[in-house]
């Protein structure tokens, strides 16, 4: 339902009382260039020079047509009774969680003296802003409280005004904290979710060590990368819990690997009774949270199981296996459907199938090719679409692996490349279905990168880490950390 | 005139004769318990030699043996490698197995860990699978000459744990292997 394009982006422009002068777009747009590059259309649009052509039967391309970006003005918040001192810290942090989001036009860096009065409408509709930005930071006792104003410039009106409470900046929910602002910001202006209170998880190995593998998690704008597994062992292919308060995952803790539970707010961690005897990798919680799918290695084959997580404990249920490897379930949105990787149609060609969760006829997704091999793993179904992301390359020893959508319901021929540069795995959809993270290999490095399927853009999450397995987070407002 | 040789002659002759006639030797000599104990004492000797020869023969095939062990299992352990993506036994590798099955039929206290790897090539997740199933087909293997698959245990650790670091074939087809740990039965093993 929040996979399309933004709601209303069509509606208002063409039911804008007067519609853009380009004349005077192109001012707005050379006045901002020279404040903040990075901000523009023209930005967005720069696309990496592809550097090998798209997988037979896919085209290169964006998932959602991306067809207008309305320019947000956000004036400097204005800090009061103690707040003077962060102000600045968090305009910055509303101003990039808005440009990540990839849904604006983000316009800043406006002189401060804006901000103290009143909404001139006129003004902002003369610059050539839809929306405007307006906040205020009071200090109170114990933190901040953070006013935000969002003003539908077209129509002349306050859009909605919330109050936010802001802990400390020592504190480790005040990030977060004002990330939940920014995302109200975006679902007031689009009707969508925001994925600025979010976080990442991934796999990588702990400084300096060359054996053992802990999971990591790290704030959607890249900001407070820690370590959460303390295991001294490997764990891989973590999977946030619906509610965000746990990940489970892999862990050859016992010897091998087998499904583990992290609390996230203690980081204690425990091995999850499957009632399966043998090998298990590749957990995904039910949207519901009340079920977990998982793959369980049996002789040379690995077959597909669901655990009811509520009641009859430990009676897992198998829905798929034969002679061959299926694994990495993830579930659609109702949880009536799972994607999985499964090299059934041959050993060393694993594609991508959708199924009914209980177990049924597969049905191909990834872009088969009869006779033709080629390497589909890594699903993973968005939270809010039909769509699945994965990742693959074309057959061939010199191919690499790209990040790849395909649309469940669309069938054949509906599949795009959402990466031209390097190699690129582990993709895992963002809360509002339109943003994918994954791993990719550059020519300069390796990192942790973030692309808007929406406009193509690619940012770079974490740079310089080998992480592998990323699993992005449901919306983690109102969620407190640790302390 | 001297004659040299009758004077040499005259004189071995004059000292025969004036030598007094030795008396009879005393019928003392070894007792009957020396004799016996000369006996035992030659016997004690012979029995050490012996015991020593025998020493050094046991020895020497305990170190024979010991060496035969040692050859054992490193032949039980030496690595199997594959070829990309594939969990096939490859020919070139058979001989290797074949020598495993062999020394696993003689030793029926032995069990192994089949410890199956894969190259950093392909997603790390299926790459767990295929370590696996490398595993399993060494284990199929060597269970097909008749020996019970009981003995045998499995891990894969996928592409986590490599035995070379690059990303180049020369790593990549030393990482694609199942190892194999001695994991009961190893001091007994001949």
């Amino acid at each position: 339902m929040n996979a399309k394009r933004p709601v209303n982006a069509d509606d208002r422009r063409t039911s804008r009382p007067r519609r853009f002068g380009v004349r005077r777009t192109a001012w707005l747009a050379s006045a901002v260039a020279a404040a903040s590059p990075s901000a523009w259309p023209a930005a967005l649009a720069a696309q990496e020079r592809p550097d090998e052509a798209a997988i037979p039967g896919v085209s290169l391309g964006t998932v959602y047509e991306t067809t207008y970006v309305p320019p947000i003005a956000i004036l400097p918040i204005e800090g009061r009774f103690g707040g003077e001192s962060e102000a600045r810290g968090v305009h910055d942090i509303v101003v990039r969680d808005l440009r990540y989001s990839d849904r604006f036009q983000v316009v800043d860096s406006l002189p401060a003296a804006l901000a103290g009065q009143g909404v001139d409408y006129g003004l902002w509709d003369g610059l050539g802003a839809d929306w405007l930005v307006k906040g205020t930071l009071d200090g109170t006792a114990d933190g901040f409280v953070l006013e935000i104003e969002v003003h539908d410039v077209v129509f002349a009106s306050l859009r909605a005004r919330r109050r936010f409470s802001i802990p400390a900046p020592g504190d480790p929910r005040f990030r977060m904290a004002v990330h939940a602002a920014s995302d109200a910001v975006v679902e007031w202006v689009t009707g969508e979710p925001g994925i600025a209170a979010s976080r990442i998880a991934f796999a990588m190995r702990p400084w300096g060590d060359s054996t053992s593998k802990e999971l990591y998690v790290v704030d959607s704008d890249g900001e407070d990368l820690r370590r959460v597994t303390w295991d001294e062992s490997l764990a891989v292919s973590p999977a946030w819990s619906p509610d965000g308060g746990r990940i489970a995952y892999v862990s050859w803790k016992g010897g091998f690997p087998a499904i583990h539970e992290l609390d996230v707010s203690t980081e204690e961690s425990k091995a999850l009774a499957t009632g399966a005897d043998g090998q298990q990798i590749t957990p995904a919680y039910h949207p519901d949270g009340g079920e977990i799918a998982f793959a369980r290695l049996t002789g040379r084959r690995s077959e597909l199981f669901t655990l009811d997580l509520r009641g009859a404990c430990c009676q897992p249920s198998k829905i798929g296996g034969g002679a061959h490897i299926d694994l990495q379930p993830t579930y659609s949105p109702g949880g009536r459907r799972v994607a999985f990787t499964s090299n059934r149609l041959g050993t060393a060609t694993p594609q991508i199938y959708v199924m009914p969760s209980g177990g049924g006829e597969a049905v191909l997704l990834s872009p088969y090719q009869y006779g033709k091999g080629g390497h589909f793993t890594d699903p993973d179904w968005s939270p809010a679409s039909t769509k699945v992301a994965f990742s693959g390359r074309a057959e061939g020893r010199r191919t690499r692996f790209h990040i790849l959508v395909a649309d469940a319901e669309a069938g054949e021929g509906r599949l795009v490349q959402l990466t031209t540069e390097g190699n690129n795995e582990d993709p895992s959809w963002a809360p509002d279905s339109r943003h994918i993270v994954f791993t990719g290999e550059r020519s300069y490095g390796h990192g942790v990168f973030v692309v808007d399927a929406g406009t193509g853009r690619i940012r770079t999450l974490v740079a310089g880490v080998r992480a592998e397995d990323t699993d992005w987070s449901p919306p983690l407002t109102g969620r407190s950390d640790p302390p | 005139m001297f004659n040299p040789r009758l004077f040499a002659v005259a004189v071995v002759f004059l000292a025969a004769c004036g030598a007094e006639p030795a008396p009879p030797p005393a019928p003392t000599g070894p007792t009957p318990e020396e004799l016996e104990q000369r006996r035992q004492d030659s016997i004690a000797q012979l029995r050490a030699q012996e015991e020593a020869e025998r020493r050094a023969e046991q020895e020497r095939m305990e170190r024979e043996a010991a060496r035969r062990a040692e050859d054992n299992r490193q032949t039980l352990v030496e690595v199997v490698y594959f070829d990309y993506d594939e969990a096939a036994i490859r020919s070139d590798m058979e001989a290797k197995l074949r020598a495993k099955a062999e020394i696993l039929r003689e030793n029926r206290n032995v069990q192994l860990r089949m410890e199956g790897h894969a190259d950093e090539r392909g997603t790390s997740e299926y790459n767990i699978a295929l370590g696996n199933a490398r595993a399993q087909a060494v284990i199929e293997f060597i269970s097909g000459f008749g020996l019970d698959a009981d003995r045998f245990e499995s891990v894969s650790y996928g592409e986590e744990q490599p035995a070379a670091q690059g990303s180049n074939e020369s790593a990549w087809s030393r990482n694609r292997r199942v190892e194999f740990v001695v994991t009961a039965g190893g001091a007994d093993l001949r």
